[in-house]
């Protein structure tokens, strides 16, 4: 594509990623404004791909637009009746009808001197010479790495200790939410439309998930995006209303929650033990280390995400569960 | 003793892990982890002491291409009242919950907070800070909204979103810093950045940021009710350690990364807030109708005292003077976490025990909670700034130091705010000893009194009497 | 400096500033977090511009990296955020 076709096609993106950010913010209806904000995830991922970002194409699509969108969308269908005026106590100020065309115009202004000074210290920055030392570094020791996808090298072997950092973020959230309450009630069954879609959509984001992870190690993709897309199928079964979503109940479900860091920090601890630098995979087997790391943080990071869209811990079903309950009543007394 | 570095970081994750997979042993295996924690910090300390200044690069790259954990004297002392303060607080804690599910939501999340505070205080990697600035603040909302009662929650959620912001803005001064020079170590970005337009923005922006996190006046609104409806255990932690986080990190980019760039002017404004909220909160604290809402305020102004040592840190000249102001910082930092520990356990064990925290009616607790009484007035003594307390020490290097820069309004400032803070902690032991003999005695249950008498005792007379050697880790940091 | 490197870069300022001001001033707490989310999309932006070194060249990894361990941040944060709202409404329909 020539220069000039490219300029044009970046100008229409943006003016649509700007627009649709404004509109989704502007508008009064929250509902509206989440459906907004879900194409401009969308947008976002198309110009990620421009910018020959496609890992984080697939994850702002899947995760970014997609699941973001579909918690959005949940809680905006929970949201009751109107408050009473009186009863808006975590705004920054009391009530909309307050906030005064004075607050509105000095907000603006502050976030219009905030967009400028970035904008200036950007251009400042990208006016002195570019430093490419780190994308030179790992362009020498992506070989030693284990994989040839650079992002992937990045995420699960240089930066490693970010992605452990990252998936203990994860589970942070979904325990917070744990201890909110029980999962959102879920769906009632799908019509003959909808069941038949689940049917064959499920299976095939399954596999997808799988290659996903498969291919993470060459090819854009790996365990985030894997991850997601596993979770989304759990989604579109909740959304079925199938009471059977893919996730074990139990000792099992933790298990698969903390089954990300449990063997990020099991790999590290041993390397470390066996004499290597924390998470400094040997070469000959950094390969391998990577894949079965990606595979556990994948279920995790499917499980916590599925289980941040339930809003909760499911309810258990079966005997063993009822067992349990009887069981914390009496420690309760 | 790098190896410590690992295990500071790895030994709440794993115990966060078997708590969550544990649960009817959970209490023991969080103890076991919080003295193994403990420990470690302790053979860093020790290892910082002798050796100097550690870093390791995780995974064998070179820091850049990897991320690398750095550890001083500063980040070691601060590791060591995390873990004092973490371990007394986790020990209260065991009392404090009753029920098994109480206790089973609670241990995870914080082990992970105690992860999310080591793992930024040993961190040497700009994004890496982000990554557990994340953490810190999930974790801490989680634990903040753990009694799921109506104020607790909506502050939770204030608490929340006030977080996020500062952590956009601590990421938008990264992407700055890492456009203009390519790398996000700490040690190789203090050696390159210059001052200039992308230096200033990212500067000004990761210092919002962090003020937001920090509660700095005027950004300070979303503290009092956030602490003030936690459980007392998670407000001791919130309090001592949290907020110090974000303003160790205010510490280390102003005078290490950002050390060319900062200026004076930059320096006086962060004073001139730090003196706001000496004023304000202590004024609010004299007037606070409740305990944890006092001790809350209490905390907007002794921020602010950490604040005020910003504008004579750059201006004394290089030498003795400003090392004694920094270790006056450090000091006065440490005296707060335990004092400010020890006074919500103390709170803590009050509101259980008399179903209430509200000041005036406190009477006799006294006579009826006696060691907590006396672990009140002991924060209570570190707070206002007596001796023998290390606050003491701070205080005085911090007059010494605005008298050497002539810089006055800082003396009123705290001499005001010393006596604010006499006032309201006066008001408070006032009200414990009140009039009516109780004809009981008085019971004190060990798990749930030694903890908070510990910490008090550490702010208001262990941290005071050893000074020097403290002074002389210090060399090595700042 | 390649000119869509800084269209995309300023894009993403002009992102940052409606979120912020979509944060502070909105009243639903839904909203709100929609404006944070926004503003962390401008963010994002301004990595991936940083990382974008022209057609010929392969991006720098390590902006996209860090791009993706902060979606997954951010949903993580909004996914506590909305179970907050959801225990917040939950307490009011008690009253």
């Amino acid at each position: 594509m020539n220069t000039m076709g490219l300029l044009v096609f970046d100008g229409l993106l943006l003016f649509s990623i700007v627009g649709l950010a404004w509109a989704s913010l502007a508008t009064t209806d929250v509902r509206r404004g989440v459906i907004l904000f879900m194409a401009f995830g969308l947008l976002l991922a198309v110009a990620w791909g421009r910018l020959l970002a496609p890992d984080v194409a697939l994850a702002e699509a899947a995760i970014g637009a997609g699941l973001s969108g579909a918690l959005l969308l949940a809680a905006v269908h929970r949201q009751p009746r109107p408050l009473s005026p009186g009863a808006t106590h975590d705004s920054l100020y009391r009530s909309a009808a307050a906030v005064s065309m004075v607050v509105r115009w000095v907000v603006t202004l502050l976030s219009a001197a905030l967009a400028g000074t970035l904008a200036w210290g950007l251009l400042h920055a990208f006016s002195s010479t570019p430093q490419d030392m780190l994308p030179r570094a790992i362009a020498e020791n992506l070989a030693a790495s284990g994989v040839s996808n650079p992002v992937t090298a990045v995420l699960l072997n240089f930066r490693a200790y970010d992605t452990l950092l990252e998936l203990a973020v994860l589970l942070t959230s979904v325990l917070g939410i744990f201890s909110l309450g029980p999962a959102t009630p879920g769906y009632q069954p799908a019509g003959p439309i909808f069941d038949g879609l689940v049917r064959w959509l499920v299976p095939v984001l399954i596999l997808m998930a799988g290659y996903l992870l498969w291919v993470g190690a060459h090819a854009p993709g790996g365990a985030f995006q894997a991850g997601a897309t596993l979770a989304a199928a759990g989604v579109v079964l909740r959304l079925a209303g199938r009471a059977r979503i893919g996730l074990p109940e139990g000792f099992a479900l933790r298990i698969v929650m903390t089954a990300g860091v449990s063997v990020f920090l099991l790999v590290g601890l041993t390397l470390l033990l066996l004499g290597r630098p924390f998470l400094g995979y040997p070469p000959a087997w950094a390969g391998a280390l990577i894949l079965l790391i990606e595979t556990a943080a994948m279920l995790s990071i499917a499980a916590t995400l599925l289980l941040a869209f339930l809003g909760g811990q499911p309810e258990s079903t079966g005997v063993k569960a009822a067992a349990n309950r009887q069981r914390e009543e009496i420690s309760r007394c | 003793m790098t190896d410590a570095m690992i295990g500071l970081i790895a030994l709440p994750l794993a115990g966060a892990l078997a708590t969550l997979l544990l649960p009817r042993s959970a209490t023991a295996v969080a103890i076991g982890t919080g003295l193994a924690t403990t420990v470690a910090a302790g053979l860093l300390l020790s290892g910082v002491a002798t050796q100097g200044a550690l870093h390791y690069e995780i995974g064998g790259w070179s820091a850049g291409l990897g991320i690398a954990l750095r550890a001083d004297g500063l980040s070691a002392l601060l590791l060591m009242m995390t873990a004092l303060v973490a371990l007394a607080a986790s020990v209260y804690a065991s009392a404090y919950f009753n029920t098994a599910s109480e206790r089973a939501r609670f241990w995870p999340l914080w082990l992970l907070l105690w992860t999310a505070l080591n793992a930024l205080l040993l961190s040497g990697d700009l994004f890496n800070l982000y990554v557990t600035l994340e953490l810190l603040g999930l974790s801490a909302v989680a634990l903040a909204s753990l009694s799921g009662r109506r104020a607790a929650v909506a502050a939770a959620l204030r608490y929340l979103l006030v977080g996020l912001l500062g952590s956009m803005m601590f990421l938008a001064g990264v992407s700055l810093l890492y456009a203009g020079y390519g790398t996000l170590d700490l040690a190789a970005l203090s050696h390159m950045v210059a001052p200039g337009p992308s230096a200033w923005t990212a500067l000004a922006l990761m210092t919002t940021g962090l003020l937001l996190k920090t509660a700095l006046f005027p950004l300070h609104f979303w503290l009092p009710p956030a602490h003030a409806s936690a459980p007392a255990p998670v407000s001791a932690v919130l309090s001592a350690l949290v907020v110090k986080a974000a303003f160790y990190l205010v510490l280390r980019l102003w005078l290490d990364v950002f050390a060319t760039v900062v200026t004076p002017a930059a320096a006086n404004l962060l004073g001139l807030l730090g003196a706001g909220a000496v004023l304000w909160g202590s004024w609010h604290a004299l007037q606070a109708e409740r305990l944890k809402l006092l001790a809350a305020y209490s905390t907007v102004a002794q921020l602010g005292y950490l604040f005020l040592f910003f504008p004579l840190l750059l201006a004394l000249p290089s030498g003795p003077a400003r090392d004694l102001a920094a270790g006056g910082l450090v000091m006065l930092a440490l005296t707060h976490g335990f004092a400010k520990a020890g006074l919500f356990l103390a709170i803590g064990v009050i509101q259980q025990r008399c179903g209430h925290d509200t000041i005036r009616q406190l009477d006799g607790t006294a006579q009826r909670l006696p060691a907590t009484t006396f672990a009140i007035a002991l924060a209570g003594v570190a707070l206002i700034g007596l001796p023998p307390s290390g606050a003491f020490l701070g205080k005085w290097q911090l007059l010494a130091g605005a008298v050497e820069a002539g810089q006055w309004l800082w003396l009123v400032v705290t001499a005001v705010g010393s006596l604010l803070a006499a006032a309201y902690i006066f008001k408070v032991l006032g009200h414990a000893f009140g009039h009516r003999p109780y004809p009981n005695q008085p019971v004190t249950v060990a798990r749930e009194e030694w903890p908070a008498l510990l910490l008090a005792g550490m702010a208001a007379l262990v941290l005071g009497l050893s000074g020097a050697p403290m002074w002389k880790l210090l060399e090595l940091g700042i | 400096m390649l000119t869509t490197q800084i269209l995309y870069a300023l894009t993403g300022c002009m992102i940052v500033a409606l979120g912020l001001r979509g944060a502070l001033l909105h009243a639903s707490v839904l909203q709100r977090i929609v404006a944070i989310n926004v503003m962390g999309a401008g963010v994002f932006m301004l990595l991936i511009a940083v990382a974008y070194r022209g057609p010929g060249l392969p991006p720098d990894p390590v902006p996209h990296a860090l791009v993706l361990t902060g979606i997954v941040v951010a949903v993580s944060a909004t996914a506590l955020a909305l179970a907050l709202v959801r225990r917040l409404h939950a307490e009011q329909e008690d009253d």
